[in-house]
């Protein structure tokens, strides 16, 4: 399940660039653009978000903790950068997990919990290894994108227990609409072939229990 | 006209004048007020401005981290009259990183953030307490973001050895982001161990070097 997260909305609006372009309504048609493309190609997907709504980073990774078998990518547009390059984020903890441990209601026994704020820890390295291979596909269609990905404490991909990247494209400084409009097909492209390229080593088995898991807020 | 009344009058009157007399002044001292504005914030500032600058300061060659280009930072020698006692240097280096850059375009942090309070825990813990204008003053995005941090983090692990990590508060309150994207509730690492292995090639330069931990 690719879970496409449109960054932003409802009174969130992200960048607003001078001539009157938003991040969070760019960000959307980049995301309707994106699952159309995996759809294509035979990927299940779905939003965080498909409307001018902003769930809150608990309920966007939650949506994706749904799914035993997710990959989150979070779209943005930066009101900075030189335009038409794109970034790749992954996560980046430094220190040892803390574990927790607690008991189910059915009485199985004591049951390995995750914290919450420390979802993403186990993926860390599928979700760099996934934001390496986007971002060298980005570089290849967006001249003056770097080839390498940076690990940074990103906060909506901290929550998320799956392999987890954030694109970031630049920027809503253009003064044409269309200039921006037009990177919609190249980022979807690039987004479907990493996944594609770098599937095979982004299998790994999931912890379903969480300390703490708020209620999923789906669109 | 009775006496009564004359009496009342009187006494009326004299209230009608102190009154008078006291709106004149709360007039003025309101516009005296609406002149010179003093936010609790503003206040706080000035009370910690003047401690920062010491008769024990000496001036020294330091790197301040600024932008270059639109992903990175990169460091600028300055000279600067900084004090031994590391809460008051790292206080000198972090204003001088807000005041000092060299142009617009090499400014991580908005002009108007101030460094509010800055403390050093026993354990090497910076906690580097801004006023909320370096939140609302970012330029929305991932990668200003990560330049901001990068430069605060940056610039005091550089001036300021003892130092292991960074907390970031804003108005003496940890938030969730600084400015929608980067996570503020953990911490960023500074002066890290030096690695096991020599390391050869240069750092890429999108690479960053204030690792956040938790």
């Amino acid at each position: 399940m690719i879970v496409i997260d449109p960054a932003h909305g409802g009174t969130d609006n992200g960048a607003q660039g001078p001539s009157g372009i938003v991040e969070k309504e760019v960000v959307l048609r980049f995301a309707r653009q994106i699952r159309a493309e995996f759809e294509r190609q035979g990927f299940r997907t779905v939003l965080t978000r498909n409307d001018d709504s902003n769930p809150s980073y608990e309920d966007r990774a939650a949506l994706a903790n749904a799914y035993r078998d997710a990959i989150f990518v979070s779209v943005h547009v930066s009101s900075t950068g030189k335009v038409g390059t794109a970034h790749v984020y992954s996560y980046q903890y430094s220190n040892a997990v803390v574990p927790v441990t607690g008991t189910t209601n059915s009485g199985d026994g004591p049951k390995s919990l995750t914290i919450w704020e420390e979802a993403q820890r186990p993926y860390l390295e599928t979700s760099h290894l996934l934001a390496d291979v986007l971002q060298t596909e980005l570089a290849q269609r967006f001249t003056g994108s770097a080839f390498t990905s940076t690990p940074f404490a990103i906060r909506e991909l901290r929550s998320v227990s799956a392999p987890a990247v954030a694109v970031e494209l630049s920027s809503v400084s253009v003064s044409d609409p269309n200039m921006l409009a037009a990177l919609g097909a190249p980022l979807a492209s690039a987004l479907v072939r990493s996944v594609q390229i770098s599937r095979p080593g982004l299998a790994l088995s999931r912890n379903s229990n969480y300390a703490r898991a708020p209620v999923a807020g789906a669109n | 006209m009775p006496r009564n009344l004359r009496i009342t009058l009187a006494i009326l009157a004299v209230a009608v004048i102190i009154g008078l007399v006291s709106l004149r002044s709360l007039q003025h001292r309101m516009q005296h007020l609406v002149q010179t504005p003093t936010t609790e914030e503003q206040a706080r500032r000035d009370l910690l401005k003047s401690a920062i600058s010491t008769p024990s300061d000496v001036e020294a060659q330091i790197k301040l981290f600024w932008a270059d280009g639109p992903a990175k930072v990169t460091p600028t020698q300055v000279v600067l009259p900084l004090s031994a006692d590391p809460v008051k240097r790292a206080r000198q280096v972090i204003d001088a990183l807000i005041l000092q850059a060299p142009t617009p375009e090499q400014r991580t942090l908005p002009a108007d953030a101030t460094l509010v309070g800055f403390y050093i825990l026993p354990d090497g813990t910076a906690i580097a307490d801004f006023s909320d204008t370096l939140t609302s003053g970012m330029p929305s995005g991932i990668l200003s973001e990560q330049q901001a941090v990068d430069s605060i983090a940056r610039t005091l692990e550089s001036n300021v050895a003892s130092l292991r990590r960074l907390k970031i508060l804003i108005h003496g309150q940890e938030v969730d982001t600084l400015a929608g994207h980067v996570d503020l509730t953990g911490f960023f690492d500074l002066n890290p161990a030096p690695p096991s292995a020599p390391q050869t090639a240069p750092a890429s330069p999108t690479q960053n070097p204030a690792q956040p931990s938790r």
